[in-house]
């Protein structure tokens, strides 16, 4: 039986994040927070797989106690068991430091032949999680996985696409393997009103740094994150483009001459 | 016979020193964009000037202008009309909106907003949205004017549950064909005071008097809501759903239903498919979208108990919920852009707004579907389930224009004629403009319409807001 583990992180839905004209700095307050859309992704590519094969998905995350929302989302969409790691202790963790705590408490739940990432989040956008994970679990990894195309139960191999700039590889790798997966080919499932009820009472398994052995506090959350970021701000931006519309297209030819006759 | 003037270079001049040089066009300078709505079939008229008037005493100066020289004046919003109503159909001006854009100011204790009519839908929900309140109607077409949804009496999809725009509709100035400026209602809920112009002029299309100002009722934004999307076999199952969640006291906000053409247009025209076609192996033919709301999660969770048992029962393939705000606005958003797709994706388009009994829904759009085909052309349809006020446009995409209308008016004729033997009426939010005239004429009779004439001519005796449109002809 497959053992799958999708890793999910709530995220503020940075479209509606606003930038203080004075400091430059993003505005977060009042911005909902939603599953990392690229999450939902794995989280539905991991579905289809147990649908296909059988077993069991596990959606873990890292964050505050409202983070048990993002969690819900992904058990209303078929995952089956859900953990969440919440505690101070964690808080400003980078990469390094998130996917050490993740490991940790992974290794508590079993071993895990699959497990699937979105390729990057929507805030931090780093996409280096799937591969610390990788690397951590002692994984094979697949990034930009576009299609799980078969798994060899006896050779204990999967079959992928991987999406590429220049055109799609098929490759072969031994579980246990990740994926940090594409959207492409798993557009996540509304979810139906079975599921999504039982997602609303069900229980949510809980970890903090104090139950899961042998955490080292030195690399976890603050202390274990080697990132520091001094500042944030908003790209610049080039001058807007106008627009012609002078009520035909022969003025607006006209125009457009006009102003390009200014340039050259 | 209505007589009308010509736009004389003097009267032109008069009308310029109104609103001034930057808000003035005339002859070759007016925008072709003014010369139509979005239902080209009935025909473009470009009006001799544009005025894009900002104060209602600019329109009282335009109104005394133009009746003094009998120059006809079409009010126009945002254009978004599909059925000629803002369309200058016998020249004169076009008098403009769209720059009276204001939200003027909420009155949190009587639960008010005061606004021009040119401020958009989309604008006015949201900025109500932020206030804490919710402005209920919810017409499909977000970027119309407020100006423009009282003119027409808009519904769209909330209309189950909260009524159309009539019903939000307080108080409002309206200007006079003759200038003179007169306030309509008060921000009161209740009236029993003689007849209610107020009422009249709401839906009138411009034809009564010019709306420059509005007082709209407001209510406070329910705490949740969850849309649930019902797949069904065939449209026929989908719409014999409806009597039952009607009946199970949800209260139900929307009660929509579309046919699976239009989704698969939607989803390759966005990009963006939304609507699952395949359920439960199951190929999906026609839906049912609902919106509930409550006041707490458990409240939701009983309705959609309830919602669950009666799908079962009903025959629909599965009870998808849509719960997170992403997904509502992806789903909504589809929901909103079915005619933009239809637009998009047909050269020859005409329409039909009818409302007919909820039982009645299934026969009648079978009926078109049959009527379509003998006809060579295609339907697409949508709309208001728990109304009965159904969208259906009838497109092609290879006959010659003149066929098209020739073939369209000979499958409208039959559809209106069916929609009267069913009690329906013409049109449930889009007006009748100039296209749906006759139709009117015979739905109504001719007695009701000959008063709808008089009624007219009591406000407008020249004839000069908007001729030739609803119950006048010229």
């Amino acid at each position: 039986m497959l053992n799958i583990l999708v890793c999910v992180k709530q995220v503020p839905d940075v479209n509606l994040v606003k930038i203080d004209p004075v400091t430059g700095s993003l505005i977060r307050a009042g911005v909902p927070s939603i599953l990392n859309p690229l999450d939902a992704n794995a989280l539905e590519a991991a579905v289809r797989t147990r649908e296909r094969y059988g077993g069991s998905v596990t959606c873990i995350t890292m964050g505050p106690d409202m983070a048990a929302e993002a969690l819900r989302e992904c058990l209303a969409a078929g995952a089956d068991k859900a953990v969440l790691l919440s505690d101070r202790a964690f808080a400003n963790a980078d990469t390094l430091a998130t996917s050490y705590v993740i490991v940790s408490a992974a290794r508590l739940l079993g071993d895990f032949d699959l497990i699937f990432c979105g390729k990057e989040s929507l805030d931090g956008a780093t996409g280096q999680m799937g591969a610390q994970l990788a690397e951590r679990f002692g994984a094979s990894l697949v990034s930009s996985m576009s299609l799980l195309r078969s798994i060899d139960f006896e050779k204990k191999t999967v079959i992928a696409e991987r999406e590429l700039e220049r055109g799609i590889e098929t490759c072969e790798a031994r579980y246990p393997c990740l994926f940090t997966v594409e959207k492409t080919n798993y557009r996540p499932r509304i979810p139906n009103l079975r599921s999504w009820r039982a997602s609303r009472f069900a229980e949510i398994t809980r970890f903090t740094s104090a139950t899961i052995p042998g955490l080292d506090p030195a690399q976890i959350g603050d202390p274990g994150s080697p990132t520091k970021v001094p500042r944030t701000y908003p790209p610049e931006v080039g001058e807007a483009g106008m627009m012609i519309d002078e009520g035909s297209v022969d003025r607006n030819v006209e125009k457009l001459l006009d102003l390009l006759g200014d340039v050259l | 016979m209505a007589e009308y003037n010509k736009l004389t270079p003097e009267i032109a001049e008069q009308l310029c020193a109104v609103v001034g040089a930057q808000r003035f066009s005339a002859g070759e300078n007016v925008k072709e964009e003014y010369s139509h709505d979005e239902m080209p079939i009935y025909g473009k008229a470009r009006p001799e000037a544009v005025c894009l008037v900002e104060t209602t005493e600019e329109v009282s100066e335009i109104m005394k202008i133009c009746s003094a020289n009998k120059i006809p004046v079409t009010v126009r919003g945002a254009g978004t009309g599909l059925v000629g109503g803002c369309v200058p159909v016998n020249g004169g001006i076009v008098l403009s909106t769209e720059k009276m854009n204001r939200i003027l100011s909420y009155d949190m204790n009587n639960l008010v907003v005061h606004t021009q009519p040119g401020v958009l839908l989309c604008d006015l929900a949201a900025d109500a949205l932020a206030h804490g309140l919710m402005y209920p109607p919810d017409p499909g077409e977000k970027t119309a004017t407020v100006g423009g949804n009282v003119s027409t009496n808009a519904g769209g999809m909330r209309a189950v549950k909260y009524g159309v725009t009539r019903d939000y509709v307080l108080a409002m100035t309206v200007v006079l064909p003759c200038g003179e400026i007169m306030k309509l209602g008060k921000t009161v809920c209740k009236t029993s005071s003689g007849y209610s112009l107020l009422h009249l002029m709401v839906g009138s299309e411009g034809t009564l008097g010019i709306i420059t100002e509005l007082t709209l009722k407001l209510i406070p934004k329910p705490i949740q809501d969850v849309s649930l999307i019902l797949p069904f076999q065939d449209i026929a199952t989908a719409i014999a759903s409806v009597p039952s969640i009607k009946l199970a006291n949800l209260d139900p906000q929307s009660i929509e239903f579309m046919e699976r053409d239009i989704v698969d247009s939607s989803a390759a025209f966005t990009g963006n498919a939304v609507f699952p076609t395949v359920v439960g192996g199951r190929e999906a033919g026609a839906y049912i979208l609902v919106t509930l709301v409550g006041n707490s999660e458990t409240e939701l969770i009983g309705k959609m108990d309830r919602l669950g048992e009666i799908a079962e029962k009903v025959g629909a393939y599965d009870v998808l919920v849509v719960w997170t705000d992403n997904l509502k606005k992806d789903v909504w958003a589809a929901r909103s852009a079915f005619l933009t797709v239809i637009e998009a994706e047909t050269r020859l388009l005409d329409e039909m707004d009818v409302v007919v009994p909820v039982d009645k829904i299934a026969e009648f759009l079978v009926y078109t579907h049959d009527e379509a085909e003998r006809q060579g052309v295609y339907v697409r349809s949508f709309g208001h389930a728990g109304d009965g006020n159904l969208h259906i446009y009838c497109c092609s995409n290879d006959l010659e224009e003149e066929e098209f209308k020739r073939r369209v008016k000979a499958l409208m004729d039959k559809c209106y004629e069916k929609c009267t033997e069913f009690e329906g009426q013409v049109s449930g939010e889009h007006s009748i403009g100039h296209a749906k005239k006759e139709y009117l004429r015979e739905s109504v009779g001719d007695t009701a319409y000959g008063l709808m004439g008089a009624i007219k001519k009591v406000f407008d005796p020249d004839g000069i807001l908007n001729p030739g449109k609803v119950c006048h002809n010229v």
